[in-house]
């Protein structure tokens, strides 16, 4: 197969985007029919793409020199391009229902699908330098989409959104030029470029700009001190917080960690250095962080969008055990993560499609009226948990073989970190459940009487995640065989 | 064949599941509450489901040791279920009382409603509990842990009341720390045990664990702890006392009888099956553990002493009692782990009749404090005699079965290599089987020879009807009569302590 699918992957969907607005639709379902089939039959080649696997890489074009975008798909490349692709089209069938009584819907779409492409190019870049040019228009394209109901709350999230990522991209951009100047290629090479004979005593300048480079792509992946933004975006349309800011975008953060720190740094050179104890510092301490927060929160988008902070974490923790045993922990996490938080995601925006309601202590007695939701968020939040049985035991179980076996004391305290954090998700998600189920006694449930399951295009993709997320939980041996042959390459 | 260990598992959950769903769906509905004819339907399919599954686990348990793998949940971790001595006491315990305790919930259930949620769990927690005890890796253990966690607590919020919900949210934080604490030792052993699969003695890897001892002491600690939640140890004790007295009187005497235990069986497994106990014979771990135990079981019983509400009363003896066997786990002699098995299976039994005898309390004249239960001898003597009787069989008076296991406590306490604790450990029990007798012998003194000035001088039968009276005179009996013949208990049990220690 011809590299060139690469950049048709990428580039269809942001050409099927822009059209939205200019095509002459008859009414909505055309307008549907035309979404649904260009992210299919998009996604429908991203997987051709991976099971083929070309070997080569595709230029796209060339700036100057050394410097191009262009595209290469490797195994970390295909897990992120994998995720994207499929949740992309049953995400877009479920907006279908959710925007239906949003205004600027052509814009919405425009942007949610331009944003498809641009998320693949980040997981197909071959180089640094592409990566960075798709981090940044990453951020463009999605802030209509944050922007979208132009409210005034909508408005200052979208300006936070702006300066936390600008100002992250120009923390990476210092880390880029660094790899540039002292690797031997700007390529992602499984075990890092830099070039030991350039570096001479140049060994802590480096370190320092690996820090500020973690936290530059970071801030996407919402690690503290840089969350700040996450909950705040809860404003979007669901389909967006669900689909983007708990696996698009924050993943694309987390992952263009895992390029900077295992192919372009390498880990040999940052391990066991004061920088790797600071950046898992920074992680362990988001992990409960962001838990504590969603514990605090009332209101049930933002509640899971802290969830989401700390579970990023998970996935970052991961990176920074700089062992392949870690990377095989993040990328699994990042994984099943993708499946549960989407899901719960999609159970909060099921019920305030159907109900406009926002905050928990609303959601009394939710558990009778909307069944199938409500069953679907209780299993994702024992996924969220770790109970056995469902995926997030699996990645869990990972990580922490990651850190037992890395023997560095900080991983340790991880673990706690990870099981303290395991103790407050069941507090934050198992405490709606229960009050959805049992609101009590003298509960009045006429006061509840709108209250309804939603229809099968909305529902289809909840089933779709809880049937996945069993699957992961009961059968990992695949998938966890998969990423470790990524991780055997370091 | 040996996949017949499956169906004592899953036909309950299966049964239960269905009865839960009918339960939802008549509210979706809104049909109107069971009609008598359903009712009586229901308590035939529940009691029908349910003694098959007790025949077929007690079947399977008692003609020899079986194993069966499920599936591989990882590369190395089955789902793994075996068969072995231990195995066979807890599910031998748990299948009687679970069908006791469902005979006599037939009639208590009608005031409070909602039978078939009620008896959907109770069914689908009894498959919980036998794949819990056949577990044979802590992997599986601990997945059945978490279930028998989510699926309980339906009981103790039963009743809705906004009391019932908290003390059910408390119960679940409480066990999820306790899970994940646990969690994180199994993390740890995983790395430095050979496999996680129980075997008698442990599988600890001692080149893997030389220089890392530290860290593994302090693991095993965090399981002791963790486990030790379910079974209301000291410091995560505090989930008990609320929890049990407002759930209704069948599933209180469930879970302080029996869900109590798996805490105690997660403990045993761990200890002697897993770490092995000559790891941690003499180390802070076994000290902290002892010194922990015997301050839960004089505080609960302290407790449990100046409680003016019945069940609460209980649930604090229950705190206590189980550090009994937990504090016979930890001297890790033989003779005292003999009298933890012992004392396991006398105190489900004495346990239960005391909550039963709660439960008729309030199911007959909704007494729920102590002081109000003067003179409750006139009016009901039969079931003050059961409360007596278990009574003193959980003070410890011969020839009932309290004092067996209490003997055997002691005795194991005193040959033990245990330093100060050698006789610490007697005098704590002693103390506390004293105020055992102070807090439950005054509702018999009191029911049966009312105080002078109490104004009621008419006293009008009321004994609980058959379905509820069985059940305890049963209980009761089996808490008197065991002690009276301990002899195939003791041999059992001490043949099982020889093959670990």
């Amino acid at each position: 197969m011809n590299a060139a699918i690469f950049a048709v992957v990428v580039l269809l969907p942001i050409l099927a985007g822009v059209l939205i607005p200019l095509l002459p639709f008859r009414n909505r379902t055309a307008m549907m029919i035309y979404i649904e089939a260009a992210v299919l039959i998009n996604s429908v080649l991203v997987f051709t793409a991976l099971l083929h696997r070309p070997e080569d890489a595709f230029v796209l074009f060339r700036f100057t020199g050394n410097l191009s975008i262009s595209f290469r798909l490797d195994g970390l490349g295909t897990v992120f391009a994998g995720i994207v692709s499929a949740l992309w089209p049953l995400a877009t069938l479920y907006a279908f229902e959710y925007m239906k009584h949003e205004n600027h819907e052509k814009i919405f779409f425009m942007f949610y699908t331009i944003t498809y492409g641009v998320t693949l190019g980040i997981a197909l870049s071959e180089d640094i330098v592409t990566m960075y040019c798709f981090y940044e228009m990453l951020t463009l394209v999605t802030l209509p989409l944050i922007l979208h109901t132009l409210t005034r709350e909508a408005v200052l999230a979208s300006r936070t959104y702006l300066y936390y990522s600008l100002g992250g991209a120009a923390f990476a951009f210092i880390g880029m030029v660094f790899i540039l100047s002292y690797g031997t290629t700007s390529n992602f090479v499984p075990g890092g470029v830099l070039d030991i004979a350039r570096l001479g005593d140049h060994t802590n300048r480096l370190l320092i700009v690996y820090v500020l480079c973690f936290c530059g792509f970071s801030v996407k992946a919402a690690m503290f001190p840089f969350s700040g933004w996450l909950p705040k975006a809860g404003v979007a349309p669901t389909p967006v917080t669900a689909l983007l800011h708990a696996v698009a975008v924050v993943k694309a953060g987390a992952f263009t960690v895992m390029r900077v720190t295992y192919y372009s740094f390498g880990t040999d050179f940052l391990r066991g250095t004061w920088a790797q104890y600071v950046v898992m510092a920074l992680v362990v301490f988001t992990i409960v962080y962001g838990c504590s927060r969603a514990l605090k929160e009332t209101h049930l988008k933002r509640r899971l969008a802290w969830s989401t902070v700390s579970n990023l974490s998970y996935i970052l923790f991961g990176v920074v055990m700089m062992t392949p045993l870690g990377l095989v922990g993040a990328l699994s996490h990042m994984i099943f993560h993708a499946v549960m938080k989407i899901c719960s995601f999609f159970c909060a925006g099921a019920v305030i499609y159907k109900t406009g309601r926002n905050y928990i202590h609303e959601l009394n007695g939710f558990g009778r009226k909307m069944p199938k939701v409500f069953i679907i968020f209780t299993i994702s939040g024992m996924a969220l948990m770790g109970v056995p049985g469902l995926c997030g035991f699996i990645s869990k179980w990972n990580l922490v073989k990651a850190a037992v076996d890395s023997k560095n004391p900080l991983a340790y305290a991880g673990i706690a970190a990870l099981l303290v954090s395991a103790l407050l998700t069941a507090i934050y998600m198992l405490s709606i459940s229960v009050r959805a189920f049992f609101p009590g006694r003298d509960f009045d449930y006429s006061t509840i009487q709108d209250v309804e399951d939603p229809n099968w295009m909305m529902m289809l993709p909840l089933v779709i995640f809880v049937i996945a997320m069993f699957c992961f939980g009961l059968h990992s041996a695949p998938v966890i065989r998969g990423l470790e042959s990524i991780a055997a390459l370091m | 064949m040996s996949g017949l260990i499956l169906l004592p598992i899953f036909l309950p959950m299966i049964a239960g599941i269905g009865m839960l769903v009918s339960s939802a769906s008549a509210k979706w509905k809104k049909a109107p509450d069971l009609s008598a004819e359903g009712l009586r339907k229901l308590h035939i399919l529940a009691i029908t489901v349910l003694a098959v599954s007790a025949v077929l686990a007690l079947w399977t348990a008692w003609s020899g040791d079986v194993s069966f793998t499920l599936f591989y949940l990882m590369k190395d971790i089955p789902i793994f279920f075996h068969i072995d001595d231990v195995g066979r006491v807890f599910v031998t315990v748990i299948s009687i009382i679970w069908v006791v305790i469902c005979i006599y919930s037939f009639v208590y259930m009608k005031h409070e409603g909602e039978e078939r949620r009620f008896f959907g769990f109770y069914l689908v927690v009894y498959g919980v509990l036998v794949a819990l005890v056949f577990s044979g890796n802590l992997v599986t253990m601990y997945l059945f842990y978490e279930m028998m966690t989510l699926t309980s607590m339906p009981l103790v919020l039963h009743n809705g009341s906004r009391e019932a919900i908290m003390a059910a949210l408390k119960y679940l934080f409480y066990s999820m720390c306790g899970a994940y604490l646990g969690l994180f030792g199994i993390f740890f052993l995983y790395k430095y045990c050979s496999s996680l699969t129980f075997t008698p003695g442990g599988t600890l890897d001692m080149a893997l664990v030389s220089g890392n001892q530290g860290i593994v002491l302090a693991a095993v600690f965090a399981m002791l702890i963790g486990f030790g939640v379910k079974a209301g140890m000291l410091p995560l004790h505090a989930w008990l006392p609320t929890a049990h007295p407002v759930a209704p009187s069948p599933a209180s005497a469930a879970l302080s009888g029996i869900i109590v235990k798996s805490g105690v069986l997660a403990v045993i497994r761990t200890v002697y099956y897993i770490v092995g106990p000559d790891f941690i014979r003499g180390t802070w771990v076994q000290t902290a553990w002892m010194v922990l135990t015997l301050l839960t079981v004089f505080m609960g019983s302290m407790l449990a002493f100046r409680e003016p509400v019945f069940k609460k009363r209980l649930a604090y003896s229950t705190v206590s009692q189980v550090s009994y066997i937990l504090f016979g786990l930890s001297a890790l002699s033989p003779a005292a782990m003999t009298g933890a098995l012992l004392h396991v299976v006398f105190h489900a039994f004495i346990k239960c009749t005391l909550f039963l005898t709660a439960g008729i309390f309030i199911f007959q004249c909704g007494k729920t404090r102590v002081e109000e239960l003067n003179g409750i001898g006139k009016e009901m003597p039969k079931t003050l005699w059961c409360y007596t009787f278990a009574s003193l069989a959980l003070i410890g008076i011969p020839p009932t079965s309290g004092f067996i296991s209490k003997w055997y406590l002691a005795q194991g306490a005193l040959e033990a290599n245990i330093g100060v604790f050698r006789w610490i450990g007697p005098v704590v029990l002693l103390i506390s089987a004293l105020l055992t007798a102070g807090y439950l012998l005054p509702v018999t003194m009191n029911g049966f020879f009312p105080a002078k000035g109490t104004e009621q001088t008419e006293w009008k039968k009321q004994e609980p009807p058959y379905l509820m009276l069985l059940p305890l005179v049963f209980l009761a009996a089996m808490a008197v009569l065991l002690g009276v013949f301990p002899n195939p208990l003791i041999r059992y049990f001490s043949q099982i302590a020889s093959t670990v220690l």
